[in-house]
Formats: structure tokens, C-alpha cells, sequence
């Protein structure tokens, strides 16, 4: 038998997991429509703002409900205190998704330089990060989890990396200035988003086995 | 070496043949409200009654291993089982003051019997007493020569626990004191718990985890005469070390 606490905490994992899958489109998408140059694309990723932000906001109502309807206890109020503060992340994420696509639009006009350098690769990254940690939650296997320290850590360094081709590329042409700020500007959204990613996994963490862990 | 409030040794009770108390050591500090939780039929009154004797009056009942109240096991050969009950007072399930008494009266009785009071200006101050510290003196003192039936739940229960309170006891046994009371009663009498401790220990019995969380500083899981977990109550409810104690709180113990 399935207690209606039981079943509606289900319904509202699916609907975190279904703002993650929106999170990460946003982000995904921002970067397809920086590499193709595609404004339409990333004029939809922006417009894809305010459903992330009502999620956000329905995601946190329910919970709020459930703990003021059931009092749940031990894992049941884990989980949602892992979801209220993951819903927060995801939106964070899919704001920087948001924020590239604005600068996809900036920089649909003339080709890329070096094939974007290592954005791509490092939003592939990225991406994976989220993708895994959005499994874990929905099925609290936890070893899908435990190498995002050196996951992040390769993360800080592709940024650093992205940072110092970006110098000399300036220094080569100052035509190149704008276009390369904006290029170290992507790298560090997408440096934190994979903060945010270890922060989410974090949480996870706790709600499955009650134990804090820090992932730095 | 510490003394506790209550400490048991190997505590094992039975009914007839039954096991219903399986072994248990625990001990609760002073001035604490210990909560004991866990589902129907777990021990939590049966091992309730057997920190002031009162399982005795049950003829099948047998007690094995040791209840010490600050350091005395109360079961040895030369206690007075009426004196350590004085000790440690009993709060029931149903608010029960004597229908044919007065508010008065209720509380007097006790002082009277046991001949603690010599004169009717003590009288009146002990019942005073008992009144303000139940927190019930301001709803009643105009009303002490009535009956008991014109109170509320909450009052009555309040009242009960004044009548124990005149007996001046160390320790208070409370056995579901809010299960018949509503919700602005129980706020009333968990307010005058966290008043109490400050005086009292209180073991709490509750088969509603939620106030075991909102009152208590320790809590012990009891689950099929087993003392399956014990912790201080905010770790207890968040993230509890056992997989029973979870499942228990999580609503999914078969």
C-alpha cells in the first residue's frame, strides 16, 4: 500500500527531475546555439525562463504543503529539504543557460575563434554532471555521484585553461577582445554550474544515507 | 559516577509466560523530558509502570534486572512501593480527577491522606501551589469549590497533574497525557512539560512521534519490547542511525 504522503512526495521527485531535464535543455541548448549561431534557438531558451522560475516556485509551494500537511520525519523530510534547496540550484543553472543564449545572440555575427577554444567540451562536462546527479536523486544510487570532486576539479582547471588561450588570442589582435571576454565570461557560468552540480549531489548525499558530506 | 533520574538494569517484564520487555538498559538523566515512542503493543506503559511499581498491581505480571530512581533500585526487599509511587508521580491517558470531588479538593485529598499538611492556611497554599505550577490557578480560582465536569479536557488533565504535583515527586510518569485532548489543550499542557522539567524528570509515553519531537530532549525507540534506539531528539527525527527508527518515522514499519 501506497500512503498518499508517499505518493505525492513521488509526484513532486518527477517534477524536480523534470525542472533538472529543463535546467540542463537550457544549458545545453545555449551552447548548441552559440557554436551553430543560432539566434532563434537561443531567443527559445531565453523565452524558457519563466517556466523554470514557476517550477521553481510550485516545486517550493508543495513542499512547504506537504511538511505543513504530514510532518514528515527522518528521510521523509530529508528528501524535502534536499528538494528545496536543489530546486534553487536549478534555477540557477538554467539562468547561466539563459545567460549564454543572450550572449549567442551577441555573437551570431561573425565566425568563432578556435572553435569556441574548450567550451564545448567543457559544457559536454557539464551537462554529464547534472545528468548523473539528476539520477541519483531519482534513484538515490549514490555512486553516480562520488568522483564529482575530481569531476569539478577538471572543471576549474578546463576554465583556467579557457582563460589563458583566451589572453593570448587578445594580445594577438584587439579585434579579437570582445569576442574572447565574452568567451572567459561562458567559462566561468559554466564553472558554476558545476558548483552548483557538486552542491545538488551534496544535498543528495544527505537525504539518502543522513550524512553531510562537502565536495570541494 | 553520574546519577541518573531512572536507570534500568536488564530490565525484562512478563505477563504470564510472555516476554514483553526484553532486556532493556537505559538510563534518563535529570530534569529532562525523556519521550518513549514506538508503535501499539511495543511495552511503552507496561515499561512506564514499572518505574513506580504500579505493574505490580497486575497479578501475571513478573519483573526481572533492576529500576533504579537516583541510584535506589526500587525493587529491593525493604521499599515501600506507596513511597516510591509518591516519588514518582502518574499522569493516564484519560484526564481522571475525582467527579465527586471538588477542584479543591481533588488536590487536597493526596496531602490530606498522607497527613503532610497540618493546617488549613498550609492547605490552601499547597493547593495554590500545586494550581500555579499545573499552570491551571488562573482559570480556576473562582472556581475551586466546583466540580471537576464544569473543566475543559485540558483543564481536568492539568488538574491531574496538579494533584500529583502536591505530593511534591521527583519524577513525573506520563502515559499518553494528550491522547483525549484537543489541540489547543495539548499546547497548553506541552507548555507546562518544558515549565516542569526545570523541577521535574518526565518520561513521556506517545505513539504520535510528532510530540515526542516537539517536547522531548532524548527519545527511545521501543519496538516489540526492545529498546531498539536512543538519542537526543533533534538527531532522533532528522537522521536516526537505525533502519527500524527510520522506517517507524517514515510511516513504512510493517
Amino acid at each position: 500500500m501506497v500512503d498518499r504522503f508517499h505518493e505525492e512526495l513521488k509526484k513532486l521527485k518527477e517534477e524536480v527531475i523534470q525542472m533538472g531535464e529543463l535546467a540542463k535543455g537550457m544549458l545545453y541548448d545555449s551552447i548548441e546555439a552559440l557554436k551553430e549561431q543560432d539566434v532563434e534557438l537561443a531567443e527559445r531558451v531565453i523565452s524558457r525562463k519563466k517556466r523554470l522560475a514557476d517550477m521553481d516556485a510550485e516545486i517550493e509551494e508543495k513542499s512547504l504543503q506537504l511538511i505543513a500537511l504530514y510532518h514528515p520525519m527522518a528521510k521523509d523530510m530529508r528528501t524535502l529539504g534536499c528538494i528545496l534547496k536543489v530546486i534553487t540550484y536549478l534555477n540557477r543553472i538554467g539562468r547561466y543557460g539563459k545567460d549564454i543564449a543572450n550572449i549567442a545572440k551577441e555573437l551570431s555575427d561573425k565566425p568563432h575563434i578556435a572553435k569556441l577554444v574548450e567550451i564545448p567540451y567543457m559544457a559536454e562536462l557539464v551537462c554529464k554532471m547534472i545528468d548523473d546527479a539528476l539520477k541519483a536523486f531519482e534513484t538515490e544510487d549514490i555512486s553516480l555521484i562520488k568522483d564529482f570532486s575530481e569531476r569539478d576539479d577538471s572543471l576549474d582547471a578546463l576554465r583556467w585553461s579557457i582563460f589563458r588561450e583566451c589572453i593570448t588570442y587578445m594580445m594577438e589582435d584587439q579585434k579579437n577582445i570582445t569576442r574572447c571576454a565574452y568567451y572567459i565570461m561562458i567559462a566561468r557560468y559554466l564553472e558554476r554550474c558545476g558548483d552548483h552540480a557538486c552542491k545538488i549531489a551534496e544535498k543528495i548525499h544527505f537525504m539518502v544515507t543522513g550524512e553531510r558530506i562537502e565536495i570541494k | 559516577m553520574k546519577e541518573y533520574a531512572i536507570e534500568t538494569k536488564d530490565l525484562k517484564i512478563y505477563y504470564g509466560k510472555k516476554e514483553v520487555i526484553k532486556g532493556i538498559n537505559l538510563r534518563i538523566p535529570k530534569n529532562t523530558i525523556f519521550a518513549i515512542m514506538g508503535p501499539s503493543g511495543c511495552g511503552k506503559s507496561t515499561l512506564l509502570r514499572s518505574f513506580n511499581r504500579l505493574l505490580e498491581l497486575n497479578k501475571d505480571a513478573k519483573i526481572e534486572g533492576e529500576v533504579l530512581i537516583f541510584g535506589k533500585n526500587i525493587y529491593g526487599e525493604d521499599v515501600d512501593p506507596i513511597s516510591i509511587r509518591r516519588e514518582v508521580g502518574m499522569v493516564f491517558q484519560y484526564p481522571n480527577p475525582f467527579p465527586h470531588l471538588t477542584v479543591y479538593d481533588n488536590i487536597a485529598i493526596g496531602l490530606k491522606l498522607n497527613n503532610l499538611v497540618k493546617s488549613k492556611e498550609e492547605m490552601d497554599k499547597r493547593v495554590r501551589w500545586a494550581l500555579e505550577k499545573a499552570s491551571l490557578w488562573d482559570e480556576v480560582k473562582d472556581r475551586l469549590y466546583e466540580y471537576p465536569a464544569s473543566l475543559s479536557g485540558g483543564q481536568k488533565q492539568r488538574l491531574v497533574i496538579a494533584r500529583a504535583l502536591a505530593l511534591k515527586p521527583k519524577i513525573l510518569l506520563m502515559d499518553e497525557p494528550t491522547a483525549n485532548i484537543d489541540p489547543v489543550g495539548t499546547k497548553n499542557i506541552e507548555k507546562l512539560l518544558f515549565e516542569l522539567k526545570k523541577d521535574y524528570t518526565i518520561v513521556l509515553v506517545t505513539h504520535e512521534p510528532a510530540q515526542a519531537a516537539r517536547t522531548s530532549d532524548f527519545v527511545g525507540f521501543l519496538y516489540l519490547g526492545k529498546l531498539i534506539e536512543v538519542g537526543p531528539t533533534k538527531y532522533i527525527f532528522e537522521k536516526p542511525k537505525n533502519e527500524l527508527t527510520e522506517k517507524y518515522l517514515t510511516g513504512s514499519l510493517v
